[in-house]
């Protein structure tokens, strides 16, 4: 096919973005040399300097778009001089202008969105335009910003520029590419209309006739099955939602969805401002609500393409197609990528498969953090865009000669085996803790070996650099302190717990601090000791008490004859203090405890004892039992922020024993004090 | 290192591309010569002038290191390692770079501080009387910070061969002038360690760090970096990084316990244009083409040695090393050459 001289091309290229009022439009011209898809032109019909809240295409910003794709072009040119194609150079030559070059920081989003676009190339079947030209058919992407960079190379970009709709025709040798920053779903009628301008533009210079790839695309759109009759061209959407939820129905119900659609659009176009916004409830929707407004007002040109959309759309548009294109696309990609490298075409199903699932996990969060970086970068934009154009030009120049060759062909002496993704490459088995061992060795061990080194023997320097050496053993006398912080807190821990075991182990305690509760626990071990020697003194005692039992008893015994009520009495009686003896030792022995933990109250009444040393919390109580009670005082010193991490409590002739371990945590920055604990629990005791 | 040729084939692989040299030490740290010395040299008459040469750099856990120079003669195709050119390193290099321009016999190397190492211009006239190799400079930012942190790496800009950047675990970059022997600037770079460092530009630079980022300098506004790029799981950290030289939109970088190796294209920040992953084990190395615009390769735990091309899916080719590969150079003098480390061996591998 032939080309549209640059001067047409351009002209054309203006009139299809204003016509239809979409930010911009490009034209890719295949590049015989590179085998690559390369700019070949450009409009640029988007916001200038303001971001995007001027209605496009106004008569008097006219002259100022034209004015400024030549500005943009002339940017690029004197950034990349290089890279421009020898059509393009010419072009450049005729548009050039006095006018003063813009500078990077001049550029909205969008602007710079259509400025990085000249430095991009597609290999046929990959890229948005790569795929167009491959497969002979346009791709309509909906959410452009928000696609995988994997299907839209040029989606961060996108992102920053808020282009959500890209469509790439293949057009006579090359590709049509129309952008916009409005949602706009699928159409043909709108294919076919900018098709229509360079059709014109053949006629008007009696060129040869349209393209057969031209006429013939738009015949093979109509064989898709979701045919639909009467709809409107611009679908809304309201919010992603509403799409997600369509992609799940079938195509009947699609199809009522639509008519709904349509009944909203009916409303919005003929109706009040306030319906208008009354549906627009997402950010996303903001620039469709511009174009529905310039739908309505008078527009005859876009009359006359809504009425082209009407008669002949057949819808393609869905969500469900949308993401079906995305899918294609990703497997072009593979495709692509097959053909250019050396690996077997058999495989490329299942490449493509391992290579999409592994995908899977990393994406979303990939878009996740994509989406953080476009608001990072749209601050920092001018400053990075600034490095970015400083490395393209000088790329550029620097890349020029060897551009005919991407890639590297191997020498047939390589030592390289082809690449072949079925074949069982010898798996080694890495033991655990061993990946990239030596380079981990390198960035993580071999610092930490300069500083040791030094600090140990101080090497024969060869740099005499004290500076750096006694510095170096300041860092290294860093690193011990650091664990012995470490080791001296967990040293006090133990130390505390420790404290805590003896504090549950002494009954009585006057003070909760460390000082007291060693002298309390010797008064202890003291009392202990006493009562050893009077137990033992006792026990002797008892000995000789139930010795002269047994022996007045054998005499008893010895007389069987004796009338049972006579000598019982005083068997009896000796019984009566034998078994009080060992009562009173008994119930001696089961109040140890309770006798000298309760200094002041009496058993089996009412005794708390508590005991907070930092964060670490005893609780000793003894109390009549009542039903619940254990529980309410679980509950009571929760609430005081005392986590309790463990629990003993028995209860014997109805008195309740317990014993509770907690940790204090802080409560408004300070931890419950041992009163406050205390009356919380006499509290709990008095009410229940 | 008395060896005065080791060629023989690998036994562990037939491959007659294949041409292994044995150090005597564990090697890491490894540099392509721009090319062979000066054409007038004396040493032209020995090997061919335009034969490939290496610096190895030892690995041994301890302050006695070697940096050994190596030319491989690819009429013959053997190694001929060069006592005299041999010298003691203080550390293990953790990285070793050969001044751009071939007309400037300089070898840097990183390990506690960036040193500068003069090579004879003729190696040939003075064999192995006196160590022939002398340490030029030592370049400590001692004065101007109280701790000159251990580098991690660094990388000569070869656009402005004066710059020399440094990076370090201190969370800096630094930036030299090494013909003035001075700091031209110091970056914090990084919330945690830098560990590479590669340059873009005359006055760009990209750093990776133990915090999971990708940043970029521009030494015109110091007052901004941008990150254009994050490990996928936050923290993870990014060992490894290589701009492209030839395309320079491109870079590579590796992740930790990672099969992955990360192409990034500095237009399209933040999510990547290729994500590499035909590796079995973590990637150790990275390198681009010097001389194809979109051909890269990486070395792995694997023993893989694979090329690919960013925005394909599977590698171009495979060589198998039958061992971790811990080091990947492609010559940028000899482009059809690449050289590889694993254990105490290099291999030349013709591409």
């Amino acid at each position: 096919m032939v080309a549209l001289s640059p001067i047409r091309l351009q002209k054309a290229l203006q009139s299809v973005a204003q016509s239809i009022q979409w930010t911009y439009s490009l034209f890719w011209n295949p590049c015989p040399q590179q085998g690559v898809l390369v700019w070949g032109d450009g409009y640029y019909n988007g916001a200038i300097k303001t971001r995007k809240t001027v209605q496009p295409a106004e008569v008097s910003a006219e002259e100022v778009t034209l004015q400024r794709s030549q500005q943009l072009r002339e940017l690029y040119e004197s950034l990349s001089a290089g890279e421009a194609s020898q059509q393009q150079q010419q072009q450049l030559q005729l548009a050039r202008r006095p006018s003063a070059a813009l500078s990077p920081e001049d550029l909205t989003e969008s602007e710079w969105f259509y400025l990085m676009c000249i430095s991009f190339s597609f290999p046929p079947g990959s890229g948005l335009p790569g795929k167009a030209f491959a497969r002979r058919r346009h791709v309509w992407l909906t959410r452009a910003n928000e696609a995988d960079s994997k299907v839209f190379s040029r989606a961060i970009l996108a992102k920053s520029a808020q282009i959500q709709t890209v469509v790439c025709i293949p057009l006579m040798d090359g590709v049509l590419e129309l952008g916009t920053t409005e949602m706009v779903e699928e159409d043909t009628g709108l294919i076919k209309h900018a098709k229509s301008f360079f059709a014109e533009h053949h006629e008007i210079q009696s060129m040869p006739a349209l393209s057969e790839q031209s006429t013939s695309n738009p015949a093979k759109y109509n064989e898709p099955p979701s045919f639909q009759v009467g709809v409107t061209m611009h679908r809304m959407h309201a919010e992603p939602t509403e799409s997600d939820r369509q992609n799940d129905e079938d195509d009947d119900e699609e199809d009522d969805d639509h008519d709904d659609d349509d009944d909203e659009e009916d409303e919005i176009e003929g109706g009040s401002g306030s319906e208008v916004g009354t549906l627009k409830c997402s950010h996303m929707i903001t620039p469709t609500l511009t174009r529905i407004e310039g739908a309505t007002t008078p527009n005859a040109e876009h009359d006359e393409l809504m009425q082209l959309g009407l008669s002949q759309n057949v819808r393609l548009g869905s969500p469900d197609d949308c993401s079906n294109n995305l899918n294609t696309q990703l497997q072009m990609v593979g495709v692509c990528c097959n053909t250019s490298g050396v690996s077997n075409h058999q495989r490329e199903d299942e490449t493509y498969h391992c290579w999409n699932f592994l995908h899977e996990d990393i994406c979303s969060e990939l878009q996740q953090q994509s989406s953080v970086q476009a608001q990072e970068l749209s601050q920092e934009d001018a400053h990075y865009s600034e490095t970015v154009t400083t490395i393209l030009r000088h790329n550029s120049s620097r890349g020029d000669e060897s551009k005919s060759n991407d890639y590297f062909v191997p020498s047939r002496q390589t030592a390289f085996a082809g690449w072949n993704s079925t074949r069982d490459h010898p798996q080694i088995v890495l033991s655990e803790g061993t990946s990239q061992w030596l380079l981990k060795t390198m960035l993580f061990r071999v610092p930490t070996l300069h500083c040791r080194y030094k600090d140990e023997n101080s090497p024969p320097s060869i740099e005499g650099e004290g500076g750096g050496s006694r510095s170096r053993k300041g860092a290294a006398q860093e690193e011990p302190s650091a664990n012995h912080v470490l080791a001296e807190r967990r040293r006090r821990e133990k130390l505390n717990e420790r404290f805590i075991v003896l504090r549950s182990l002494v009954p009585f305690v006057t003070k909760m601090d460390k000082a007291s509760i060693l002298g309390d626990a010797i008064e202890y071990v003291k009392q202990l000791r006493k009562r050893i020697q009077d137990l033992e003194s006792r026990n002797r005692q008892m000995e000789s008490l139930t010795k002269t039992a047994e022996l007045q008893r054998p005499g008893s015994s010895k007389d069987p004859n004796v009338p049972r009520g006579s000598g019982s009495p005083q068997g009896s009686g000796v019984d009566h203090v034998a078994t009080s003896q060992l009562k009173a030792f008994s119930s001696d022995k089961r109040k140890i405890r309770v006798l000298e933990g309760t200094r002041v109250v009496d058993a089996p009444s009412t005794n708390v004892q508590v005991s907070i040393i930092e964060a670490d919390a005893l609780l000793e109580m003894q109390c009549p039992y009542k039903e619940g009670l254990l529980l309410k005082i679980m509950q009571t010193i929760h609430e005081l922020r005392l986590e309790i991490m463990s629990i003993q409590s028995s209860s014997v002739n109805g008195t309740l024993f317990a014993e509770l371990r907690a940790k204090v945590k802080e409560m408004n920055g300070k931890r419950a004090s041992i009163l406050e604990v205390k009356k919380a629990i006499y509290r709990v005791f008095s009410n229940s | 290192m008395e060896q005065q040729s080791s060629t023989q084939e690998s036994p562990l692989s037939t491959n007659p591309f294949v041409y292994t040299f044995e150090s005597p030490h564990p090697v890491y740290a490894m540099a392509f010569a721009p090319s062979s010395s000066s054409s007038s040299s004396a040493a032209a008459a020995a090997s061919s002038s335009s034969s490939p040469r290496l610096a190895l750099g030892s690995f041994v856990e301890d302050y006695s290191n070697r940096v050994d120079i190596v030319s491989f003669d690819e009429d013959s195709l053997s190694f001929r390692a060069d006592p005299g050119l041999s010298f003691e390193h203080p550390y293990p290099p953790t990285k070793l770079l050969f001044h751009p321009s071939p007309s400037q016999p300089l070898l840097a190397s990183s390990s506690d501080f960036l040193r500068l190492w003069r090579l004879p211009a003729d190696p040939a006239s003075s064999p192995s009387l006196s160590p022939a190799v002398e340490l030029r400079c030592v370049l400590s930012n001692s004065k101007s910070s109280d701790f000159c942190a251990p580098l991690t790496s660094f990388d000569w800009n070869e656009a402005e061969p004066r710059r020399v950047g440094t990076c370090s675990i201190d969370t800096t970059c630094t930036v030299w002038d090494v013909e003035r022997g001075a700091v031209e600037t110091q970056l914090i770079a990084h919330d945690k360690e830098v560990y590479d460092i590669a340059w873009g530009e005359a006055a760009v630079f990209a750093s990776v760090s133990a915090d999971g980022s990708v940043r970029v300098f521009d030494l015109r506004d110091k007052e901004h970096s941008t990150i254009i790029y994050e490990s996928p799981r936050p923290d993870t950290p990014l060992l490894r990084l290589a701009w492209n030289k030839v395309d320079r939109r491109y870079m590579a970088a590796v992740l930790m316990d990672s099969a992955r190796v990360v192409v990034l294209d500095i237009r399209s920040p933040a999510v990547p244009v290729a994500d590499l992953h035909r590796h079995a084990a973590p990637v150790n190395a990275v390198a681009w083409s010097p001389a194809a615009p979109r051909s890269l390769c990486s070395a792995a735990d694997d023993g893989h040695w694979s090329a690919a091309h960013p925005d394909a899916i599977d590698p171009a080719m495979l060589y198998t090393a039958g061992a971790e590969i811990n080091q990947l150079q492609w010559s940028a003098a000899h482009p059809d050459w690449i050289a590889i480390a694993f254990a105490n061996k290099v291999q030349m591998l013709r591409v």
